[in-house]
This record gives structure tokens, sequence and C-alpha cells, in this order.
């Protein structure tokens, strides 16, 4: 098996609020050589790195908006965030806990602080992930699943190393328990200072890289907290050792190779498909959701 | 300038080349979210075209409310024409409500173009008189048309503007209150969402 190398280590870029309860910073698609083409099937990768918010009686958040086309996928490492939507869900995701919302024809929804958490204040760190979907699927009916972590595959590493939580697809024989509509891998490496893991997808795969905790040594080039790796479209395997206690999130997806057209909430694959969503959203057809 | 280029090759006849000699002198300016090009009291003397963004133009009632009287997107020209062909005062206001990128059009630049272009005066009748029946439209639906009406009648012309502006502004728009807007939003779903 070949090592896959890196192809490029992307800082984080400056932060940005998306409403007034998310400080993130863009990987995907504004960081230098992760447009959407590139990083296929990841759409758009925004990180809220440890971010410390004051207590706040109105939860902070963001307000109802609409999404068409692609899959949401929210990653709790710290803090907790409420939601709602127009098909009448709504939720907590808890720390260490994962949503992942298949918005396909279309959902409003909207994101807060989860109350209790807003009112104390306290340390918030999240990756919001978009999973594009097949063109055959991105009509197909809105869903969630609501992963919580007791519910992840949880493989030990040898030499107490640490272990992988799996989300999505599998490390080793440890499968994910989120459902997908193409091949996704997603897990976190939670490893003990030293500690070691391999990991193997296939060459043409999109794969990555986030540090969310402490800093690790990737193929044995080190790469620091909030750091976001692409990987080469070549090779299969690749190191990853930590420098402390570390925790790093991989992602790895079978590139869709189809046509994108995206504008903001909505990506679909042609111009036409775009205009029909602003038509739909007009007219009410994702359904209503109060402020 | 690229979506000006456009517009002078579609909708005003000129050629390429044209429209490149005519842009060499000419600049973008770009102003922040919240920023006016224009205040109430001031003598209009540009037009504005929209390369990037969105204006807004409104007017103050005497108890300061905000009456938008109209939106402008990425190629639309905002400006009070009342002020700048009658030379008098402004009653209007025109800012930003995103960041945004306008040129500069003023009545010597239209000269210009009359010179190198034949057809510039029959090109810009047209597009007066298009201006003019919008502005009609818009008076018989606020005079005689439901809100739900004028609601589906805003979103034919402005079908990407509901992501980008404040419910408040959009009900200003129609004449209507916020609460209205949303009843109507709210009966629209009722009938059209699926889920």
């Amino acid at each position: 098996m070949k090592t896959k190398n890196i192809e490029i280590v992307l800082p984080p870029r400056p932060a940005h609020y998306v409403g007034d309860g998310f400080r993130v910073h863009n990987f995907i698609p504004s960081g230098f050589r992760a447009d959407m083409q590139r990083m296929d099937p990841f759409i758009m990768l925004d990180y809220n790195s440890k971010f410390e918010f004051p207590p706040s009686e109105q939860p902070k958040g963001v307000g109802v908006h609409p999404h068409r086309g692609f899959e949401t996928v929210t990653i709790a490492y710290q803090g907790k965030v409420a939601h709602h939507d127009s098909g009448g869900g709504g939720g907590v995701i808890g720390q260490g806990d994962v949503q992942w919302m298949t918005a396909a024809s279309g959902v409003l929804h909207k994101e807060y602080h989860e109350e209790e958490f807003s009112k104390k204040g306290g340390f918030f760190q999240m990756v919001q992930l978009w999973v594009n979907l097949p063109a055959k699927d991105k009509m197909s009916k809105p869903k969630y699943q609501g992963i919580v972590n007791e519910e992840m595959g949880k493989h030990e590493l040898p030499i107490n190393s640490g272990i992988v939580e799996v989300i999505a697809g599998a490390y080793k024989d440890t499968k994910g328990p989120a459902s997908t509509f193409s091949p996704v891998n997603m897990m976190n490496a939670k490893l003990n200072a030293g500690g070691k893991a391999n990991f193997n997808f296939p060459s043409h795969y999109t794969t990555t890289l986030l540090v969310v905790e402490g800093n690790v040594k990737v193929n044995g080039q080190e790469v620091a907290l909030d750091h976001f790796v692409i990987f080469e479209k070549e090779g299969e395997s690749f190191e990853v050792e930590a420098s402390e206690n570390s925790i790093a999130l991989i992602l790895s997806g079978e590139p869709l190779n189809e046509p994108i057209a995206a504008h903001g909430p909505f990506v679909m694959n042609t111009q036409e498909e775009i205009q029909e969503a602003f038509q739909d959203y007009n007219i009410g057809k994702f359904g209503y959701l109060e402020d | 300038m690229k979506r000006f280029s456009v517009f002078l090759e579609d909708k005003l006849g000129l050629t390429t080349s044209q429209v490149e000699d005519l842009l060499l002198s000419k600049q973008t300016k770009t102003i922040n979210k919240g920023d006016f090009l224009l205040e109430q009291g001031q003598i209009c003397s540009h037009s504005f075209f929209v390369e990037e963004g969105l204006l807004r133009m409104y007017a103050l009632n005497n108890d300061g409310k905000e009456h938008v009287v109209q939106f402008s997107p990425e190629n639309w020209i905002a400006g009070d024409r009342g002020s700048i062909y009658f030379n008098e005062p402004s009653n209007y206001f025109i800012d930003a409500i995103e960041e945004t990128t306008v040129v500069f059009i003023d009545q010597p630049f239209l000269d210009q173009l009359a010179l190198v272009s034949p057809d510039f005066r029959t090109k810009n009748e047209f597009l007066l008189h298009n201006h003019i029946r919008h502005q009609q439209k818009r008076i018989q639906l606020l005079l005689g048309a439901t809100a739900e009406e004028r609601y589906l009648d805003f979103i034919q012309l402005y079908p990407n503007l509901l992501l980008r502006v404040p419910q408040w502004m959009i009900a200003s728009y129609l004449g209507i209150t916020p609460e209205s807007l949303s009843r109507i939003r709210k009966a629209l779903a009722d009938k059209n969402f699926a889920g």
C-alpha cells in the first residue's frame, strides 16, 4: 500500500460570525485549493475553534434559513446546540454528539446555543460540514440522524494509543452508525500523547484531517491545533501520531463527479435548479418556521 | 465592471470595443453596508448601477417611518430621476443593505454614450418606459391588490431577495406590517409545503 502524502496544510482563516452564535473559520470552499470541486463531495466546512462565549440570557445562534440539495453535519465538540425545523423536528445536539441532517428537497431551520449553555456561557467548539448529495437524491425527503456519542463505533487502538470514534463509514472492522448517500468516512481519532493510528482510504477519495485538540504529526510532519490537512489523491495510507493528547477529525469521501451549481444555501447541479430553489423557497415549499 | 459592460452591450446596444473605450476612465466604488449614496434634501446628481450588492431607496414619513420605494440588486440602477432631471432636492435616501459596488452614471457619461452609439436614444427610451410601466404597476398593486398578490408579484420581480433582506424591509416595500407578511408566508407554506 502506498503512502498518502499531505498536499497542503491550511492554517485557520480569520474567524467570522455566522449569525451571532457561531464564530467560525471557513476551510471549504474558501481555503486555498479547497474549493467545492476539489473537495467533492464535501462542499462546505466551517470550524468554530474553541471559543468562550460569555453568559447570555438570549441564546445566540442563526435564525431561520433554508437548505436544499445536500446534508449538514454538525459535530459538537464542546457546548450544546438547540435546533428547530419547518418539518416540526427539533432537539439538542449535546457535547460529543453529531447531528446529520439530510436537507435534500428542502427544510427551513434555525440553530441556537442550547438555553442552559447560553445562560451559563462557556467553551464552544464545533464543526459544520456540508456533504453534497448525488443528483438522484437531491430532491429526496428531508430527514435527521441524531447520533449520540454512545452510538458511535469505538475502535480501541493497540498499546494504549487511544480510540477511533467512527461516525460514518468504517475504521478497520469498526463501523459508524450514520447512513450516507455516497461513500463517506468520518471519524475522530482520539489519541493519547505518543499514540499512533494508521488510516487507509481509496486513493481517489477526497481525504482531509482537522486537528481539533492538541497537535499531531501526520506521516511525521507536525500539524498544529486548528490546522486543516488536505491529502493528495494518490496513495492510500497515512499515519497520525499525537504529540500530546489530541483529537483529529478525519474525513474521506468518494467524489460524486457531478456538476455543482451553488448559491448560498442551495447546492444543485444546474442554474435552473437554483432558480427553482429560490422560487420554491419564496412560495413556501420549504414550509414555515417562526424566527 | 463586468455586469456594467454586459448591460451597456445588451441593453444599450454598444459594441465590445465601444464599451472598452468608454470604461477606460470609469471606476467602481464600493460602499459599506449602511452607507448612503443619497440623503433627503440633497440633489441627486448620479444614477448608480449595481455591480455587486444591494441598494435600497426609501422615504421617511413625518413619524420617521421608512417606506421602501425600490430595492436595487445586481444589474439594477438606483437613483432619484426626478431630482436628477429637474435639479431639485430629493425626498429619498439611498443606502446599501449589503456591501455594494456601484458604477456612477452622470449626464456627461450619458451624452458620451449618445455620441458613440446611434441606438442609444431609442434603447434608453425603452428603458425609461419600462421603468414607468413598472412604477404604474406598483401604484396599481398598492392601491388595489391584496397583500398576497403584492407578495407574489414581489417574488417574481426579485426572486432572490427574500434571503437577503430583513422581513420588515420587505413588509415596508409591500406596504404591510411584518406580521401580515409572516401570515402570508405561513398561509403559502400551509398550501405548498409537502414535508
